[in-house]
């Protein structure tokens, strides 16, 4: 099948689509057909068009032979490793440094609160390489805690340190905003209730609060860990080498064009997803069960 | 005992006035006030989860101003319920007992079998709270607030949020429980017929000060302000300073008085009450149980309120601007006698 035939595969598919929304719409999709509904579906087909249709095209854009040639590619494999494992600790390290922090605001109110939230949430408007040049100027041997780093021998810049670094940077805000709102729905009063049946803070933490918002703190990790593996302008200036997986794409990218940085591309799309997809469910499976702020029915 | 010393709090714009309790063993204490009066805020400071600014706490000798929560032995239950969504209805009420040294003693598991018989709940034990009632799930908070013992319980509108009908039980359940098992209870409402159900001692609140407090009986019969009066149900309201009324009341210097709607009586024909007036009906509204009825009394020009249930009212065959007797006795006469002055007090039935 040639591209231009799929193209056109697709668009009758697309058209048939718009015709069951309007005449079956409301059976098929539970809506009235309303005018902003019906708009609703048309952009929002759009916009699920826009987000899968460039990852599933790129399948079209090699063969089965340059894949598997690329799969037992000893480079490509290593960076997707890298990637997955740096991208993990990240997710690790926010979690231990982010966690007493998100309690801490999601529980007290104080005169500076904004500003302390809208420092921690800087590193997301910063465009990424600029991110990355910021934390170089602080990692480079000119700076005190460059060379704090240099006499006690901690290489960062080009090692898998400096990945982590960047990526922490520009993931953390997303792991403390998303363990803040998990710990804003376990409502304060059955703390305090814990407390008063002679639970301490911390087994009232680890025993209550922890328990009931652990989903809302791991939908947060997972989102901590696609941003941080999906990091590519902030790593690149800290550690261009070793290669995470984007450094690697791009790279084969520049130097041999699109015949050879697509197989490896399809490569991390598949694990990624495949991961999002999983860690995605673990964190909504049983969800109703324990939602403390279910309504009740009598 | 517990005794709450002079305690002064501050919350952002709100305060807590030089608050003073003192409940003895075994008390059932009811802290009665309007919303926003204060009243959570001193038993949450009771349980020691809202900083004080100053003032003392003593449970049973025992100076805790400065203890954290958890080494009190008090327990909290609240409006709404907080049942732990993760644990089954067993492990809920026995999970104050996990931080208990002697947590295997026998009086433990009596007390587990004392509480599931007083509180029904033999048939939930192995439910989830999720899929429990509004009832149950605060019959569950109660027994996981009393196994463990508590030197007091402290209960926050415990009632507020549940059906008329399941509100009776609850009551009852706790009058029985407060019975058996001899618990020091303070429950926060605003609500007054729950006080006048449950209630040993009222502390009446009101932006954030004890405006009075006493025995059921102080209270309802004895109001020291127009506040304590209006909300413990005293309807009838006046202000007497004309010399010929001062002598029909046996007053000897101007002052309130105060009638409850419930005392006044309602006739056809002139009835032997010791007050009597002859007027007509201003209004009525049925509130459902009883009817609301504003009299107007002839020659003054006051509106007075009377409770009448409803197949008496029907009996009576009344209706709108129709000529009554009406009256009450001496002995249902209230002199208030005003000690603490409060502000924005209106009167509505004085003109």
């Amino acid at each position: 099948m040639s591209y231009t035939e799929y193209i056109s595969l697709i668009i009758k598919i697309k058209r048939c689509f718009i015709l069951i929304l309007i005449i079956g719409g409301n059976r098929l999709f539970h809506f009235r057909a309303e005018i902003i509904y019906i708009i609703a579906a048309i952009t929002g087909f759009i916009i699920l068009f826009f987000n899968v249709f460039p990852i599933i095209n790129t399948f079209y854009w090699t063969d089965s032979a340059t894949l598997i040639e690329t799969l037992l590619d000893k480079e490509v494999l290593t960076s997707i490793w890298l990637s997955i494992k740096c991208a993990s600790i990240t997710a690790i390290i926010a979690f231990l440094l982010g966690i007493p922090l998100a309690y801490y605001l999601a529980r007290h109110e104080f005169r500076l609160k904004i500003f302390v939230e809208s420092l921690i949430d800087i590193p997301m408007v910063i465009p990424h390489t600029v991110a990355g040049i910021c934390l170089l100027t602080v990692l480079s041997p000119r700076s005190v805690i460059g060379r704090f780093l240099e006499q006690n021998h901690i290489e960062t810049l080009g090692t898998e340190i400096g990945i982590i670094i960047a990526m922490l940077f520009v993931s953390m805000p997303l792991l403390i905003d998303a363990a803040k709102d998990a710990f804003k729905g376990v409502p304060p009063r059955i703390e305090n209730v814990s407390r008063s049946l002679g639970a301490n803070q911390v087994q009232t933490f680890f025993g209550i609060t922890f328990v009931l918002s652990w989903r809302g703190i791991l939908s947060g990790m997972i989102i901590t860990w696609a941003r941080a593996i999906s990091e590519f302008g902030a790593v690149i200036i800290l550690a261009y080498h070793p290669m995470i997986a984007p450094t690697l794409i791009y790279e084969r990218f520049t130097t041999y064009g699109m015949k050879y940085a697509v197989p490896a591309n399809i490569i991390l799309i598949v694990i990624s997803i495949i991961i999002f997809i999983v860690l995605r469910l673990v964190s909504l499976g049983g969800k109703e069960k324990y939602d403390s702020r279910a309504k009740i029915k009598y | 005992m517990i005794h709450v010393q002079k305690l002064n709090i501050k919350l952002g714009p709100f305060e807590i006035k030089n608050v003073n309790l003192e409940i003895n063993k075994g008390e059932f204490l009811v802290i009665l006030g309007p919303t926003a009066a204060g009243k959570s805020v001193v038993i949450e400071s009771i349980a020691g989860l809202v900083p004080i600014r100053s003032g003392k706490i003593v449970i049973n000798g025992k100076d805790v101003t400065h203890l954290k929560p958890e080494k009190r032995n008090i327990s909290i239950c609240y409006q709404d319920y907080n049942l732990f969504p993760h644990m089954k209805v067993r492990d809920n009420i026995s999970y104050g007992l996990r931080f208990k040294k002697d947590k295997h003693h026998a009086k433990y598991s009596k007390n587990f079998k004392i509480l599931i018989k007083l509180l029904e709940l033999e048939g939930i034990l192995d439910r989830l709270p999720l899929n429990l009632s509004g009832g149950e799930q605060q019959r569950v908070s109660l027994g996981r607030g009393l196994i463990g013992n508590p030197d007091v319980l402290l209960l926050d509108e415990p009632l507020s949020s549940l059906d008329p009908n399941i509100k009776e039980t609850i009551q009852e359940g706790l009058k029985n429980i407060h019975q058996t098992m001899h618990t020091t209870i303070i429950m926060v409402t605003h609500d007054f017929t729950e006080a006048n159900y449950l209630a040993d001692k009222v502390a009446l609140m009101h932006n954030g000060q004890i405006i009075q407090q006493g025995t059921i009986e102080d209270i309802f019969q004895k109001p020291k302000s127009i506040f304590t009066a209006q909300f413990t149900g005293l309807k009838n309201i006046f202000w007497i300073d004309i010399d010929e009324e001062l002598k029909s009341f046996g007053l000897e210097q101007p002052a309130y008085i105060g009638i409850r709607p419930e005392n006044i009586y309602i006739r056809n024909q002139p009835l032997n009450t010791y007050y009597q007036y002859y007027g007509k009906i201003e209004s009525f509204r049925n509130n459902g149980i009883y009817m609301e009825i504003k009299l107007n009394a002839v020659g003054t020009r006051r509106n007075y309120i009377s409770y009448l249930t409803l197949n008496r009212f029907f009996e009576l065959k009344l209706e709108k601007n129709m000529p009554i007797y009406f009256g009450f006795n001496k002995k249902d006469l209230h002199v208030i006698e005003i000690e603490s002055t409060q502000p924005d007090i209106h009167l509505p039935n004085d003109k």
